[in-house]
């Protein structure tokens, strides 16, 4: 079989090598391979192994060895890092009103490897210096960074310049430039009231970095954390499918929800700045405190700035005497400093002499060690031997005998010199201590000026008799702003100490609250019934006393004005006026802050501070809705016309119409029309009912009954059920007044914001 | 048996071509494992390239996949076919390899500008050079099992030429038929080798030079010869790594980019270091199947020449050396094969196919593993390459019917 099988198949061999070699079929040959064969190919295989070993070694090198190495440097490739910046938190006032806002921009960026032609270098430069007004030597430098794969060229620009570049781009395509500049997200920092609350909330620098103000000293807080998108990139620079992309989400930064009222610090400020331009002042200083948490509502420090634009000198007159300096380097020195100058918080970083404002504070530590009652006289020759010195009253006026309620008001400096010596250094110091003055009040705002003893102020082992007498009318020492707004609080909150602060509440992406500020009593300094004497007579200060300009007509009023002479080389014959004082006095809710630094015209507190107080105060408890009880002579001299308030947008209408309610009806955007219509007679404080929507349906009310009242009963029932009264008859008689009839009949369905007219007469029966 | 002789006696010619007994089944079981592993390795190593270029992340993978049940089916086919046969396949071989290595010249460069090393037929392309690897194996397998006793032995040339310088030198200069056949096969050798590095493929032309030299090793072509072969080899090597001009440009830079390591990293660099990269990304145990991060368009062409740099970063150092040693297994086996073959010309097949592969295997990894400058060579039975691949599983088909015979035999 086998045979057979092979002689054809041998035969076909024949055939073959018969027609190529023209030879027979060597059948019988030994064609077994052979030994030598065997061994060669063995040899063979060895040396094959041999080369397989090495290359395994290689391997091992590589791998094992080397393995570290080139894995770092194949991530190196592969990895493509983005940071995602986070968005930094929000700021709110208390009413959620937006302070500070983050918003989405944009970071360009070079890669100078990739530029290969000077034509491509030319367009990048010429390009950024034209669309972003960067100088040209810094771009030139970063684009003939040849070794470098990336130059950052400017950062947090907007929408509108990203597309600018974008255009360029795209217009100089033949060049190729589109792959050099690349284009990240960013985020810029808004500040959509500009000058608003300015000191306070304070600015951020690059890299989103707060520089001062809440910016700084909630920095971390409201920083969030910056995600990364690590992308395996492709050697195309392609993003890769998602399966290798690992995202660490950006993580917001919290937002603040600030204790400032946007329409407390809204009045604050117009009246500082008022303030500044009326005395000529160099600074004005106002702090609003809520007296039973110690929560700023409102704190402002005038010139301020535009948060938006930090770097411009924001005072036109300081601009130009910088502007005449012609030394260069001086010149940019004054330009620094001036705008160190108005970054500056100084309710919190500078001190001032407080002068008479002291005197509650030695009256009120005299009550407490009952080396006083209220009925303790002391009598005023208008001047006083301290060891061997006269100290003398204001212009040498002889107050004459007084309690402390006459030497309040008239601001008597014997009386209180002696109440210091009588209270001795030792006691004297316990209470400046207990009041807080040797300490930082703690509130929540960067670089609070910290109380030097023998230096700020004397300590016990420093202290004269003649520092003590000084001392007792607020001379010798200084304080900051926020401590003694934050001391005379004190007086108003039943004798507790607060620690002042601004932001209430630490709010995460979603709104939910992180932290909340519980207001915190620092101590008890003074007795509840001290308290209550020293609100009595602050308001007597305010009624006939030198801060008599801060009185309200409704209102209780309590203060302290003082006038202090600027102790220091720069301050010949300049002055701190101030005020600082509570409201209203019965229960007191706001307590108010107001020094004018170095005023030129009202130069005193009582003249200067006072006046700027009581536009404060008014507008600020008409703001809280706290009612006004006002005398009915008051009342009467009350009645004033309605404020035009169509064509107002919705966001200003309450504050043109400030010392009235504003109710809004409907979503516009404008008034539309209003009721009362503008100039009609109306109360103060009464309703005005403004409509922001053609054809929106009329508010309407009943009409309550406002017979048998008295004038301040009827206003009230008046303005509850939206109505305002307009007095007729006779408010001026002796006797007591009752309203006796009115225009529109009770139970009638009427137009909200609606006038009526209710007529008084005496219930005095007139005897003829 | 009877009633068996009497179907085969038959069935006669046609029945007589058909091998009879089994295959090697160690011989299968590690090429099997060869190829699932290939297959496996190329579907990690190119479904990024081939989402990029081809639109679907399968693409490549499957057509390998085709190509690879087609070669298997090919595989049995050549394995049930009476080894001797071959000897017919060898002689129609060569003119065949020269007709397509000369064609292939002048036909466009279609594939990949400026290499004409491939036949687009729009359907398939593949490399003349591939058929005339075994092509050449085939004919010196033939030549080398006829004309053994010439070569071993001490028989005078009958050519012309030698009778002459016989005749006139006075028998002092005898020119021996081991020194004549030698020559001839150097010749047709080299013809093969220059007409492939023709084509612009100088890995390939090596290639062709390796396959020949251990043909005739094996074929017992006499000691001095490799000798002398050896020492040229190297001065030629220390030429050419001295002077890398002299070569076509490509190929001349590619010497002097593994000379100089540090060399444009973004250019003949990129790919050699992005290979080193992976490699020495992959550590002891490797990232994990799938896991190669340099596959991302990183290692060019990932699933082709540098198919073994994936594999040593997914794999790691143990799973590359289990793949070599899985090489080393094939080609030992083969050889045995070989040794137990009926005749020469099976063993010289067997052993000269099984070499080809061990020589590719060596040379790719040493490439990919920077050890040899960077030239063209496929990893068998791993990288992408249909035709490729059944061309290579239809020469482990000859080798499985070298074995049947043998078992047969036994």
């Amino acid at each position: 079989m086998m045979e057979s099988q092979d002689k054809i198949s041998c035969a076909l061999v024949v055939l073959f090598k018969k027609l190529i070699f023209q030879k027979g079929c060597d059948y019988k040959m030994n064609r077994k391979p052979t030994k030598a064969m065997k061994t060669r190919s063995l040899r063979a295989f060895l040396i094959f192994c041999v080369a397989l070993l090495v290359m395994i070694g290689n391997l091992f090198w590589i791998q094992i060895i080397k393995g570290e190495e080139f894995r770092l440097k194949a991530e190196r490739n592969q990895l493509s890092d983005t940071v995602i910046a986070a968005n930094r938190g929000t700021i709110y006032d208390s009413n959620m009103k937006v302070i500070a806002q983050s918003a989405s921009a944009w970071l360009v960026y070079i890669n100078p490897s990739k530029v290969e032609t000077d034509e491509q270098k030319k367009l990048l430069i010429d390009g950024f210096v034209k669309i972003f007004e960067l100088d040209e030597e810094t771009v030139t430098k970063k684009v003939n960074r040849k070794e470098s794969g990336y130059e950052k060229i400017i950062g947090q620009i907007d929408n509108k310049k990203k597309e600018e570049l974008q255009q360029y781009i795209k217009d100089n395509k033949d060049s190729k430039i589109g792959s050099i500049i690349g284009i990240d997200p960013d985020t810029k920092r808004y500040y959509p009231l500009g000058t608003f609350a300015s000191t306070i909330i304070g600015f951020t620098g690059s890299e989103d970095i707060g520089r001062s103000g809440l910016e700084l000293k909630y920095n971390d807080t409201l920083t969030g954390e910056s995600g990364r998108i690590i992308t395996a990139k492709n050697a195309r620079n392609g993003k890769m499918p998602n399966d290798y992309e690992t995202i660490y989400d950006a993580q917001q930064g919290y937002s603040l929800v600030l204790t400032i009222d946007e329409v407390i610090q809204y009045y604050l400020e117009q009246q500082l700045v008022q303030a500044v331009s009326e005395t000529q002042a160099k600074y004005a200083y106002g702090i609003v405190m809520d007296v039973k948490t110690g929560a700023i509502l409102g704190m402002s420090t005038m010139p301020d700035y535009d948060l938006n634009s930090p770097y411009k000198v924001s005072s036109n007159s300081v601009l130009e005497q910088i502007k005449e300096i012609e030394d260069e380097k001086e010149r940019q020195q004054a330009e620094t400093n001036a705008l160190y100058s108005q970054w500056r918080n100084r309710t919190i970083t500078d001190t001032y002499e407080p002068g008479s404002v002291f005197k509650l504070f030695v009256g009120a530590a005299a009550l407490e060690e009952g080396i006083m009652t209220v009925d303790t006289t002391y009598n005023c020759s208008g001047t006083i031997r301290v060891a061997n010195y006269n100290q003398n009253c204001f212009n040498h006026k002889a107050h004459g005998t007084q309690t402390v309620f006459e030497a309040m008001p008239n601001s008597c400096n014997t009386f209180f010199i002696t109440m210091g010596q009588k209270l001795g250094k030792e006691t004297f110091s316990k209470y400046f201590q207990a009041f807080g003055f040797t300490e930082t009040t703690g509130i929540d705002l960067p670089s609070e000026a910290k109380p030097v003893a023998g230096k700020t102020y004397y300590d016990v082992p420093n202290m004269g008799i003649a520092e003590l007498s000084s001392a007792s009318f607020g001379q010798t020492f200084q304080v900051t702003p926020i401590q003694m707004i934050t001391a005379v609080a004190s007086l108003g909150n039943g004798g507790k100490l607060m620690r002042p602060y601004v932001v209430s509440k630490v709010l995460d992406e979603e709104g939910n609250i992180i932290s909340e500020t519980e207001p915190f009593v620092k101590r008890q300094v003074i007795s509840e019934k001290t308290a209550d004497i020293m609100k009595d007579v602050m308001e007597q200060v305010c009624v006939w006393g030198t801060a008599k300009n801060a009185y309200v007509a409704g209102y209780h009023i309590a203060g302290k004005t003082g006038t202090s002479e600027k102790i220091g080389a720069n301050a010949k014959d300049e002055n701190v006026a101030s005020f600082a004082g509570f409201a209203p006095a019965n229960n007191p809710q706001i307590a108010v802050f107001i020094a004018l630094d170095e005023p030129q015209y009202y130069a005193t507190g009582g003249s200067g501070a006072a006046p700027v107080a009581g536009r404060i105060f008014e507008n600020i408890l008409a703001y809280l809705n706290i009612d006004p009880e006002y005398t009915d002579e008051e009342f009467a001299q009350a009645t004033v016309t309605a404020p035009n308030l169509i064509g107002e947008s919705t966001d200003t209408v309450k504050s043109k119409a400030t010392g009235f309610t504003v109710k809004i009806v409907g979503d516009g955007e404008t008034v539309i029309s209003q009721m009362p219509a503008s100039s009609q007679s109306m109360p103060k404080g009464g309703v005005i009912v403004v409509y922001t929507e053609e054809n929106a349906e009329k508010q309407t009310a009943t009409v309550p009954e406002l017979t048998g009242l008295t004038l301040t009963e009827a206003n009230r029932t008046a303005i509850n059920a939206g109505f305002n009264i307009k007095v007729a008859g006779n408010t001026q008689g002796s006797g007591k007044m009752l309203s006796y009839k009115q225009s529109v009949p009770t139970g009638t369905v009427a137009e909200t914001g609606y006038v009526i007219t209710v007529y008084f007469r005496s219930d005095e029966v007139i005897s003829d | 048996m009877a009633a068996k002789s009497n179907t085969k006696k038959k069935n006669g010619f046609i029945n007589s071509m058909f091998a009879k007994g089994s295959i090697d089944v160690p011989f299968f079981i590690i090429l099997m494992t060869i190829v699932t592993v290939g297959l496996i390795m190329l579907f990690s190593s190119s479904y990024t390239y081939s989402y990029y270029n081809r639109g679907s992340s399968t693409e490549i993978f499957t057509r390998q996949l085709i190509y690879a049940v087609i070669g298997i089916v090919a595989m049995f086919l050549v394995s049930r076919i009476r080894y001797e046969y071959f000897r017919l396949i060898a002689l129609i071989g060569v003119p065949v390899s020269y007709l397509l290595l000369v064609l292939v010249l002048f036909l466009p460069d279609s594939v990949q500008p400026g290499f004409y090393r491939w036949i687009d037929l729009k359907v398939i392309t593949f490399q003349p050079s591939e058929i005339a690897k075994i092509g050449l194996i085939l004919i010196l397998a033939f030549l080398l099992e006829k004309n053994h006793k010439a070569i071993t032995g001490k028989v005078p040339s009958e050519m012309t030429l030698c009778k002459k310088i016989d005749q006139y030198s006075k028998g002092r200069f005898v020119i021996y038929k081991s020194f004549t056949s030698v020559i001839i096969y150097g010749m047709l050798i080299l013809s093969f080798a220059v007409l492939v590095y023709l084509e612009n493929h100088l890995s390939g032309a090596l290639l062709m030079l390796a396959i020949g030299v251990v043909m005739l090793w094996l074929g017992e072509a006499k000691g001095r010869w490799f000798a002398i072969g050896g020492a040229l080899v190297v001065v030629a090597a220390i030429v050419l790594i001295a002077n890398p001009e002299i070569l076509k440009e490509y190929a001349g830079e590619r010497i002097t980019s593994w000379l100089d390591k540090d060399s444009d990293p973004l250019g003949v660099r990129w790919q050699t270091n992005n290979s080193l990269y992976a490699i020495g990304s992959g550590g002891f145990l490797g990232t994990g199947l799938g896991q190669s991060k340099q596959k991302h368009l990183f290692v060019s062409e990932p699933q082709n020449d540098f198919i073994f740099s994936i594999i040593c970063e997914e794999l790691g150092f143990v799973g590359a050396t289990a793949i070599i040693l899985l090489f080393a297994a094939l080609i030992y086996r083969g050889i045995k094969i070989g040794m137990n073959a009926k005749d020469r010309f099976g063993a010289l097949l067997a052993m000269g196919i099984v070499f080809q592969v061990g020589i590719q295997v060596a040379l790719n990894i040493g490439v990919v593993t920077d050890l040899l400058p960077n030239t063209g060579i496929s990893l068998p039975f791993f990288s992408y390459g249909g035709t490729s691949l059944v061309i290579l599983l239809a020469e482990m088909g000859m080798v499985l019917s070298i074995s049947r015979s043998s078992s047969r035999r036994e």
